[in-house]
């Protein structure tokens, strides 16, 4: 998959650590005044920022929620970093800006052409039916009104383009976060505390303070709930299996796991949680790892309402203060997407 | 491109050391790569038939200056000096496709071949009412493509109405592949068709008229004369169209993509594979650069006897655009892309572009 640098978010998780302290503490005085909800930015406060990230070794990459809070204007990341790489930006500022701005930006371009737009989203359809497939594609084509050979454009290797369907799945369910945060927080936006039924209904039990001003955890909790809930809510269920199987292999692990880091980073954005201390990365680890476990959990889940992923994604997110808790949720989900990558390649006659 | 003139000047002496050596009368070969006395001002009125609408570049034009290797001749000839190195290379070709690949050509177009995945037709809803698939394999040489098209759709897809027309100018390397043809199962056959044609001109065409054996000992340059073209590729007639290792001797790419647009049917694919440059990887570039300009034309001499083919090969390929600068030309043309429009092969040695035609 032409995933350019995808690479990069091994080393957000591991090597980069150390650097992380000192890029980190650097930005803490930038970022002070955003940790009050709403506060308003000054001009002077996003020229400050420019230049810290300019000879930041992380350019932001990785790590784009912090710039994107401390800029008020986009124009200079637009010209810089590749179309590839905006639309994380774009969309963060988005969320940001209207809190303050009443107008509407248009929507971030994605990392798709309008063509491949127009091929994953038709075979999208028909992926609950059909799975993540040629056939899914090719069914999607003719709904495009286009020709069972036009998913051939689709580039990413000789499964064509089967990847690109899976990686369509996971960047609109994770665009479609923001949106499922407003309507989530809007009480607390709006300072009217229970003023969305919607979420008071799913307000965790984490001993927080229901329908008021929730705490940065909570908010974790339930957009990870709500990103899992996107899979049920696309009929996917039943088929992650199968795209957990193609996204171990080697050559998508690594914008399998960009992706996964991308969510996790996502997730914490949205969920206002704007420390910037040598936590960052672990943080950004252990929601990855938790949250890949919790959507594991979820495709054996027979539950109703797949109340037991709720429980077990709960559980771990409880847990996630405990050391060792990170690395042992990564071991669990190499292991298991190994074992479902096994499974489906025997079922496929491959003998291993 | 400003590099390229030099690696070939720095390949050079070292290879004239070791001709000298060996085959001192050779000498006077590396001065002219080319011969000057190929004759170059046959008319052809391709360029009268064309629209007005049509950009100037995009119409043939056989005076027009293009590049043939690293000299400079016009279109005219450039069309006869391939079809020169073609005849000449025809029947000694898939050494030849071995050695500037390592043997890595076959990989590629098994892959190629793969990622398109022709006669594939969703199960769950039939084959399509529009009607069967028809796949246009142009610059097809001696059959490498069009055969694993055919393999891939009626085999492994299980669907034996998808029809395959293999095109070239060339009628010494169609009439290899027309050979080779003999060996397919007889369903197989019957789908497939040769056809005779210019690829920047598909409105002038004619089946193959396979070249005798008397005619192989006698012709030069057995490449198709529009003059005598009795059919023609319709257009919105072809869901896929493949070009294998062929673009890069076209003498005007520009027309040829605008020819393929036009046969595509809305939602059409137009795929290539070619040669392409490896420079994201320097010292990979360097190696595989020296191992082209030095080795391969020597070998060339070795093997075929003939230097000045093998050794246009290798300038043609240093000559062809960057993989973003071919994926601009193929929008330009009115293709739509996914990505970034291509996907590299061993480090950018070689390089698969794609295009959708839109829909309407
Ligand atoms: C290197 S061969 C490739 C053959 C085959 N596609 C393969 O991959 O094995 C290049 C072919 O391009 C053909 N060719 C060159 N110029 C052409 C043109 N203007 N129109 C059509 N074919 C052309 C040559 O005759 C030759 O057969």
């Amino acid at each position: 998959m032409p995933c350019p640098g995808t690479l990069s978010v091994l080393s957000a998780g591991s090597a980069a650590t150390s650097t992380a302290t000192a890029t980190a503490t650097s930005r803490l005085v930038l970022l002070l005044p955003l940790r009050r909800p709403g506060a308003v930015f000054s001009a002077s406060r996003s020229t400050i920022a420019f230049p810290s990230r300019e000879t930041s070794p992380f350019v932001n990459r990785d790590k784009p929620t912090a710039i994107a809070r401390s800029i008020t204007t986009s124009t200079s990341t637009t010209t810089r970093f590749p179309r590839r790489h905006l639309p994380h930006t774009h969309q963060h500022h988005h969320v940001v800006r209207r809190q303050y701005h009443s107008h509407d930006h248009p929507p971030p371009p994605g990392p798709f052409t309008p063509a491949e737009s127009a091929l994953l989203g038709a075979a999208y359809t028909h992926v609950a039916a059909q799975g993540f497939s040629r056939e899914a594609l090719a069914l999607g084509a003719r709904d495009a009104g286009l020709l069972d050979i036009s998913p051939s454009l689709l580039l990413g290797g000789s499964d064509g383009g089967v990847f690109a369907l899976i990686w369509w799945h996971l960047y609109t369910q994770r665009n479609a976060l923001a949106a499922k945060a407003a309507a989530l927080f809007a009480s607390e936006i709006d300072g009217s505390p229970g003023g969305s039924k919607d979420a008071t209904a799913a307000t965790p039990s984490l001993g927080g303070i229901g329908g008021g001003i929730r705490t940065v955890s909570e908010r974790v909790e339930m957009l990870a709930w709500a990103r899992l809930q996107g899979n049920d809510e696309a009929g996917v269920v039943g088929r992650l299996q199968e795209a957990l199987a193609v996204m171990a292999q080697p050559s998508y692990v690594p914008a399998s796991l960009k992706e996964l880091a991308l969510l996790a980073d996502e997730i914490l954005y949205l969920a206002g949680d704007v420390s910037v201390d040598p936590s960052w990365y672990t943080k950004r680890a252990s929601l990855s790892a938790i949250y890949a476990a919790a959507e594991l959990f979820m495709t054996t889940d027979q539950s109703p309402g797949f109340r037991e992923t709720r429980a077990f994604l709960r559980r771990r997110l409880n847990e996630a203060a405990e050391v060792g808790s990170a690395v042992r949720s990564a071991g669990e989900w190499l292991g298991f997407t190994a074992s479902a990558a096994v499974n489906v390649l025997r079922s496929k006659g491959v003998r291993i | 491109m400003a590099a390229a003139p030099g690696a070939l000047r720095r390949a050079l002496p070292s290879i004239r050391s070791a001709i000298v050596q060996v085959h001192p009368q050779n000498k006077s070969q590396l001065t002219r790569l080319f011969s000057t006395s190929l004759p170059s001002q046959r008319l052809d009125s391709s360029s009268s038939s064309s629209s007005s609408s049509t950009p100037e570049y995009a119409i043939p034009d056989p005076s027009r200056p293009t590049h043939f290797g690293f000299e400079t001749v016009t279109e005219g000839e450039k069309r006869e000096r391939v079809a020169g190195v073609f005849t000449s290379v025809a029947e000694s070709y898939d050494r030849m496709n071995d050695l500037m690949s390592f043997g890595w050509h076959r990989v590629w177009k098994d892959h190629f071949v793969a990622s398109l995945n022709p006669g594939f037709s969703p199960l769950t809803a039939g084959p399509d009412p529009r009607g069967s698939q028809h796949i246009l394999d142009i610059a097809g040489g001696t059959g490498d493509i069009a055969f694993r098209m055919l393999h891939t759709a009626h085999v492994l897809n299980n669907n034996p109405s998808v029809r395959v027309t293999m095109s070239d100018i060339n009628r010494a390397m169609l009439t290899v592949g027309k050979q080779r043809a003999s060996a397919l199962p007889a369903s197989q056959q019957a789908a497939l068709s040769f056809v005779e044609a210019n690829a920047e001109d598909l409105t002038r065409t004619r089946p193959l008229q396979p070249l005798s054996d008397a005619e192989k000992a006698t012709t030069k340059h057995a490449f198709f004369d529009p003059a005598t073209a009795t059919s023609s590729i319709p257009s919105n007639s072809v869901d896929l169209y493949t070009v294998a290792f062929g673009i890069r001797n076209f003498s005007n790419i520009p027309a040829a993509l605008r020819e393929a647009r036009r046969v595509l049917k809305p939602g059409g694919v137009f795929a290539c594979l070619e040669f392409s440059k490896a420079d994201k990887h320097p010292l990979f570039n360097a190696l595989y650069k020296e191992w082209s300009f030095r080795a391969i034309p020597l070998i060339g001499q070795l093997v075929a006897a003939d230097r000045d083919s093998y050794q246009y090969l290798v300038e043609s390929i240093e000559r062809f655009p960057s993989q973003e600068e071919f994926r601009d030309m193929i929008v330009d043309a009115g293709f739509v892309v996914a990505g970034d429009g291509y996907e590299d092969l061993t480090g950018g040695v070689a390089a698969i572009h794609k295009g959708m035609k839109p829909r309407a």
